[in-house]
């Protein structure tokens, strides 16, 4: 109890310097308009505030300084909106009220009287020049492409809420990647050179259902707050917080914060909780290694490679590590659970004595980079015993993740852990930047980036045509032969996925969603939405 | 005589103890030999972690890491603090002047931010842990012996030596030693009690060696167990460390409190 109390001390002294105290020191969104005709509207939120547990930096939440991982882009995703959004089975209104397309043509119709946070309205013309702007300065996040892979050829600004985009190819993807780019304000943006540096408060300006009036990186804290000058529909809350919490566990069950993952050895407790609701997360989060084949050519050898999956004992991680929750990854990466799983894949059995013979007596000697929570430390830790087991040599090196990240980006590695989110539902979203050679995005995040040094036409190939096929089954089937090939060929290893629960009180607030692309509700916006 | 023996005699124990699980005891501290979180049990003494690693096995191995990088930063905080304490407090001057300073800010910089920062520049490795204690160590004792150096330096006999034109190692050797040797090893000792706290923060924090047996790290992959405050595990996964770290740590305290009193309450 005594600590308990210490801890909400803690956090209620952490907040408060945080979001108040601090400003000096980070990016505020203009405070002028925060009361005002544009600002926060005075009541009819379900809920007053929502508080989730923060405690890390995810950057910035502006599209040039976020981080380029799930919670960064979700936060920066609050405060710019795009024009489409995604909910439980497919594409809904987001600014665009309605589009239609024909051939390489979309049309999109924007709804009247959206205002940016800073009251100015938000017309074509923002969309025209976040085009060009986009084109000319990549966001960290990029639906659009980048160079030559740049999807949209020209566009037409019919009136001040129709614009006609044409993309260079329409493909089964072109619509989704339209409509989640995020709009920015030509007024404030058309004035600055360097967007990777402006990080002075114009830049947090949004056009999205909530605007961001507080930020402190070193602490992980962010205040959002509903705006007023929304048009589509009533945010649920009227702030959302994320506040810097010790034990997440601890903090939901002293009603600090209004939703947490559900550790699987307390599934007992809470799963017979009526008061309890649940976002089930299946398969969602994936551990993945890498090899740097940069570095490591001689693993180029496809023996050694099935050498090494017949020395992870994979089937641990899914016990020790994720508690029985969760699945051994599939080899061809798609999850088990998915419907576009093959279950046809090879599937790589724990077998020391063959790895032993498939790696020889090399002796090799590598180290292994991870991410410093305690489950990349324990997985390692597991990988590292697997691994010595069968004659190697392993060095783990734990940095935290976003140092873990950089390293890959840079190619600073020799064997490296990823985890990461959203395997469960949309292959389609990750498979050609896992493994095509000309879409591999080098130099965003690890989480969707291909195996450094590898390249296979083969496969590139399947990976690119699928894009083209619009007819559905046929293109699941494209996947699953992808997968097929990828399970042969074994580019990276799946070392398991990881099913979650976010748990929450039903009875404060019943609004969190998953869509049909993407299992963290704590992440989709859809979330914070009255509906 | 009783109050010296008495901690001594504990602590001798518990390292008997930790021996025997470092060298005895059947279960491996580095590798699992049990299921996830199995409740201690005649195989497991105190249970397994989350890995199936035996925990009596990891604590008793965790004892001599921590004690090895204690003893280790100790003799070099026990030399760099008596050499430069011996020299500042014999020579004067200018050499004392310097020193002075360099002990002055030593003791003046807040110790674990600034360890958190050269830990994290310098990587995971138990040699950085070692240096960097010792470098806040060094400090107090060589304030000390700098002390008694120089009220020892205005002592008769020690003019007289010096008048005939003994050296500065004769004279530590002959006259100094037997006054100053019993001040460098108590404060050397307390070094060792404050160095496995240390050395335990700096793995809690994650500046050690990642998959290192140290009851800092213990701690850490314990209290990163998702829930374990409304689960048992916590009960044989984290006390162990804890309690390991306490007792040991309070023993040293003691003998070295009781070490003070014996030899210089007997003057």
């Amino acid at each position: 109890m005594k600590k308990s109390k210490f801890i909400s001390l803690f956090l209620i002294i952490c907040v408060a310097i945080s979001l108040f105290g601090g400003c000096q020191s980070h990016v505020n969104a203009p405070a002028g308009d925060a009361g005002g005709e544009h600002g926060v509207a005075e009541s009819s939120y379900l809920v007053e505030t929502l508080k989730l547990a923060g405690g890390t930096d995810w950057g910035v939440p502006s599209p040039y300084l976020n981080v380029s991982r799930g919670p960064g882009q979700a936060k920066m995703r609050l405060v710019f909106a795009s024009l489409l959004e995604k909910d439980e089975t497919g594409d809904v209104p987001w600014l665009a009220e309605s589009w239609s397309f024909e051939g390489n043509e979309y049309t999109f119709t924007l709804f009247e009287g959206q205002s940016f946070h800073d009251g100015e309205p938000l017309t074509t013309e923002d969309v025209a020049f976040t085009i060009d702007y986009f084109r000319e300065y990549p966001p960290v996040t990029n639906s659009l492409g980048v160079g030559d892979g740049f999807i949209i050829e020209n566009y037409r600004i019919v009136d001040e809420y129709t614009i006609t985009i044409t993309v260079k190819e329409a493909n089964a993807d072109t619509l989704s990647n339209l409509g989640s780019f995020v709009i920015l304000p030509k007024h404030i943006w058309e004035k600055v050179a360097d967007p990777y540096t402006y990080n002075v408060p114009d830049c947090l300006v949004g056009s999205g259902a909530y605007m961001c009036t507080g930020y402190e990186g070193a602490t992980g804290s962010y205040e959002f707050t509903a705006y007023a000058g929304w048009v589509n529909g009533q945010q649920a809350a009227e702030r959302i917080l994320f506040v810097p919490v010790s034990d997440e566990l601890l903090a939901f069950e002293n009603g600090e914060i209004d939703i947490a993952s559900m550790p699987a050895d307390l599934a007992d407790k809470y799963m017979d909780d009526p008061a309890i609701g649940f976002v089930e997360k299946a398969d969602d989060m994936g551990y993945k290694m890498l090899i740097n084949f940069e570095r490591l050519p001689e693993f180029l050898d496809l023996p050694l490679r099935q050498g090494i999956y017949a020395a992870l004992d994979r089937q641990s991680i899914v016990d020790n590590v994720f508690r029985g929750m969760g699945s051994v990854g599939s080899a061809g990466y798609v999850p088990v659970s998915s419907l576009f799983y093959n279950e046809n894949v090879i599937k790589y059995e724990y077998d020391p004595d063959a790895a032993k013979e498939l790696l020889g007596e090399k002796g090799f000697e590598i180290s292994l980079l991870t991410d410093d929570s305690a489950d990349g430390i324990s997985i390692a830790e597991i990988v590292k015993i697997n691994l010595e087991a069968v004659g190697m040599k392993v060095t783990v090196e734990a940095v935290d993740s976003a140092s873990r990240d950089d390293r890959i980006n840079k190619g600073d590695y020799d064997f490296a852990i990823v985890g990461n989110g959203g395997w469960g539902n949309n292959p389609p979203g990750y498979m050609r930047t896992l493994f095509s050679d000309k879409s591999k995005y080098l130099s965003t995040s690890p989480a969707s980036m291909g195996p450094r040094g590898y390249s296979n036409e083969e496969m590139t190939e399947l990976a690119e045509a699928q894009l083209k096929e619009t007819d559905f089954e046929k293109r699941k089937e494209m996947f699953k032969e992808l997968e097929y090939m990828v399970s042969e060929e074994i580019p990276l290893f799946v070392l398991g996925n990881q099913s979650s629960y976010s748990m929450y009180r039903i009875d404060y607030y019943d609004g969190w969603m998953k869509t049909y692309a993407y299992q963290q509700a704590e992440q989709n916006r859809l979330s914070y939405m009255a509906r | 005589m009783r109050r010296l023996l008495i901690p001594a005699a504990l602590f001798l124990l518990l390292a008997l103890l930790f021996a025997y699980g470092l060298l005895f005891y059947p279960q491996d501290s580095q590798l699992p030999s049990g299921d996830s979180l199995e409740a201690p049990s005649r195989v497991h003494w105190l249970g397994t972690d989350n890995l199936g690693i035996d925990i009596f096995a990891q604590v008793s191995s965790g004892f001599f890491h921590s004690l090895s990088i204690g003893l280790a930063a100790a003799v070099i905080a026990f030399m760099l603090g008596g050499a430069l304490g011996v020299a500042a407090g014999y020579a004067g001057g200018r050499t004392d002047a310097v020193v002075e300073f360099l002990i002055n800010l030593f003791l003046s910089v807040p110790q674990l931010p600034i360890m958190i920062v050269i830990g994290a520049f310098f990587g995971q490795s138990s040699l950085n842990i070692i240096c960097i204690i010792a470098a806040f160590s060094w400090a107090p004792i060589a304030k000390q012996v700098r002390a008694r150096t120089m009220s020892l330096r205005k002592t008769r006999y020690l003019i007289l030596a010096r008048s005939y034109g003994g050296g500065l190692w004769y004279l530590f050797r002959t006259h100094m030693s037997r006054d100053i040797m019993p001040l460098l090893l108590i404060s050397s000792l307390a070094v060792t009690g404050r160095a496995i706290v240390q050395e335990s923060s700096l793995a809690f924090l994650g500046l050690s060696d990642p998959l290192a047996k140290s009851w800092g790290l213990m701690i850490a992959r314990c209290t990163g167990f998702k829930g374990i405050y409304f689960t048992e595990f916590w009960i044989w996964w984290l006390l162990p460390p804890v309690l390991a770290l306490v007792l040991s740590v309070l023993l040293l305290r003691l003998f070295s409190r009781a070490l003070e009193n014996y030899w210089l309450g007997k003057e």
